[in-house]
């Protein structure tokens, strides 16, 4: 049998770097004054030698603190900024081009900045984007209709944007990103700013594009919650570098190789000997109540020493919230940084 | 699709929903448009008073009244407004949406600025047939249509140049801060060396070389010649000419400022 060959992946960057040159100014009236004559100019290494590849249909997470570098890697992969170093492709062109049979192929959805117009209802923006990427009447009718339905915004398609909610607006916004059927999405922020009904809303669309479409979806977010309902793999970049590339399960594995354990007796117990045990650290008693950190290969044998400790009511076994993980591993590279 | 055709569709559709947006404010426009057209009559009083009082100018009356009647719709039709906004879109990264779209950076302004012209038109057309109608007698109106087709053309190519230095001005906002001081200098030189205070005909002779040949003549005062003065055919064919020349090379010069200046853009914000 003939081997089928691998497919190229969609994105495949190799060494991305961008630096920025800015000039800083003093505050006050004599800095901007001194700032008149003589300028003191500083280069920053926004994303430094960042090498990934990205196969069609996956969705990615990239995250990161806040002036990481992900949302400049965003903006190179859509072709916003030129890479200052290192090698771009995406789905076979390079995005600083910024050539048309590219962009017709990707959509950027930033959550604080509006594609659609202000003033008109959505439909007129939906129209405006037939006639950008050429979509015949009956293409734009059906994707019109299937996205309205997925989203449930049939009612909104004609109403002023402005006089719609933040979380319909983001809707729209996805609507309008989607609506010539892009093989990439690129996402910035996304349910910035959303209540809990909207942002699972916005959640459970794009897992249905993906899964429906296919769309390959490269996500920024702050919070955990999207990339856990999203995401088979993420990429963590930090100072500029990539600091981690993997799925999800492996990232809480390396980031937190314990498990938290929470055992509550009928009885008050002992649990003083556990601390002992093997594999296990942070004990803590209260009364009936035990809490400590297994290893995972050693959580086997500490569940049967829990057993034995008294009658016991209620067992749970976790791994570390993903958000308590990030915020560990930022606090972490952060003060690793300053040291350095 | 040719991306002509497919720009020339997004600013038909733009320029649509503009003007329904726009339309609202019908009072707007005519307060605007009274104040367009307020400074051209009220200079063609002046200038005719100077006349009636024995001034000698290098014009006649029937010139004088010609130029101002026809200066407010001239300076309407050819005007741009978009510097200021574009630089602040480059400055604040707000052309990053644009940007990702398969379409040319410029429709959003091109079809703002055809759609508050064709609204304008509507209020500064029936108050510059008025003044027409009070001054019909003492004013150059010529018979021959070949003229007003050229008046038309040169009316399209003048507004292309006004358009091609305000982006050649907001282009250099990709490297400056703020450009708000050079788009109010543009205002100012152009509103002298375009002929929209003090018609061209009047300034020194010692400068003529320099005023017949400037860009900004080509954005108003050439037009109203066309209409007003005693070009002859030589001299209209040669200021097209000119004109046209204007438009290719400021419009190359855009365009090369602005690819290298979307090289430099940082794209602030989300």
């Amino acid at each position: 049998m003939t081997p089928v060959p691998a497919l190229p992946p969609v994105i495949a960057a190799h060494d991305l770097t961008k630096t920025y040159t800015f000039h800083q100014q003093t505050a006050g009236l004599g800095g901007a004054l001194k700032s008149l004559v003589k300028r003191k100019y500083e280069t920053r290494l926004a994303v430094d030698r960042v090498t990934f590849d990205i196969n069609r249909g996956e969705v990615v997470g990239l995250l990161g603190p806040n002036g990481a570098g992900k949302t400049t890697t965003l903006k190179m992969l859509s072709g916003l900024l030129y890479a200052t170093g290192g090698e771009l492709e995406v789905l076979g062109h390079t995005p600083s081009d910024r050539r048309h049979d590219y962009l017709r192929r990707i959509a950027l959805v930033m959550g604080q900045k509006t594609m659609l117009w202000w003033d008109v209802p959505a439909m007129e923006s939906l129209l405006l984007h037939k006639d950008m990427y050429g979509l015949s009447t009956a293409e734009f009718d059906r994707n019109v209709a299937e996205l309205a339905e997925l989203l449930e915004v049939e009612h909104l398609l004609n109403v002023q944007v402005r006089k719609t909610s933040l979380g319909e607006r983001m809707k729209l916004e996805l609507m309008a990103a989607l609506v010539h059927g892009p093989e990439i999405l690129f996402l910035d922020e996304p349910t910035i700013g959303l209540d809990v009904v909207a942002k699972a809303r916005v959640r459970s669309f794009l897992a249905d594009v993906n899964r429906l479409r296919g769309t390959t979806i490269l996500i920024t977010s702050h919070d955990m919650d999207d990339i856990e309902a999203l995401c088979s793999r993420v990429m963590i970049i930090d100072h500029g570098r990539l600091q981690f590339d993997g799925g999800l399960d492996d990232l809480v594995r390396t980031a937190q190789p314990r498990k938290l354990v929470r055992a509550t007796y009928a009885t008050p117990v002992d649990g003083t000997r556990l601390a002992g045990l093997d594999g296990v650290t942070a004990v803590d008693v209260d009364g009936q109540t035990v809490k400590l950190e297994a290893d995972r290969e050693r959580a086997g044998v500490v569940m049967e020493q829990l057993t034995r400790l008294g009658p016991l009511v209620d067992l749970d076994v976790a791994d570390a919230d993903v958000e308590d993980i990030m915020r560990d591993l930022f606090l972490r590279r952060s003060t690793l940084g300053d040291a350095s | 699709m040719n991306t002509v055709v497919r720009n020339l569709r997004v600013v038909r559709r733009m320029t649509a929903a503009e003007i329904a947006q726009q339309s609202v404010y019908r009072g707007a426009w005519i307060i605007f448009m009274l104040a367009n057209i307020c400074m051209p009559v009220i200079s063609l009083l002046i200038w005719r008073t100077a006349l009636a009082n024995g001034a000698k100018l290098p014009v006649d009356e029937r010139y004088i009244t010609t130029y101002f009647v026809l200066l407010g719709f001239v300076t309407m039709a050819t005007s741009s407004w978009m510097a200021a906004f574009l630089a602040n879109d480059i400055r604040l990264g707000k052309l990053s949406s644009w940007m990702v779209r398969p379409a040319s950076l410029l429709v959003k302004f091109v079809a703002n600025n055809l759609s508050e012209k064709f609204l304008k038109l509507f209020a500064l057309v029936p108050m510059i047939g008025i003044v027409w109608w009070i001054f019909r007698d003492s004013m150059n109106i010529p018979a021959d249509a070949g003229r007003w087709a050229l008046f038309a053309v040169s009316i399209v190519l003048g507004a292309v140049l006004v358009f091609t230095i305000d982006i050649l001005i907001a282009a250099l906002a990709f490297w400056m801060d703020d450009v708000g001081a050079l788009v109010q200098a543009r205002v100012i030189i152009a509103s002298v060396l375009s002929g929209a205070v003090v018609p061209l005909a009047l300034m020194p002779a010692w400068s003529r070389g320099f005023v017949d040949h400037q860009p900004f003549r080509y954005t108003v005062s050439f037009p109203v010649e066309i209409v007003a003065g005693q070009l002859t055919g030589r001299e209209l064919l040669a200021g097209l000419g000119i004109q046209l020349g204007y438009v290719v090379v400021l419009g190359a010069l855009a365009r090369l400022v602005w690819a290298a200046g979307i090289r430099a853009y940082s794209a602030v914000g989300a």
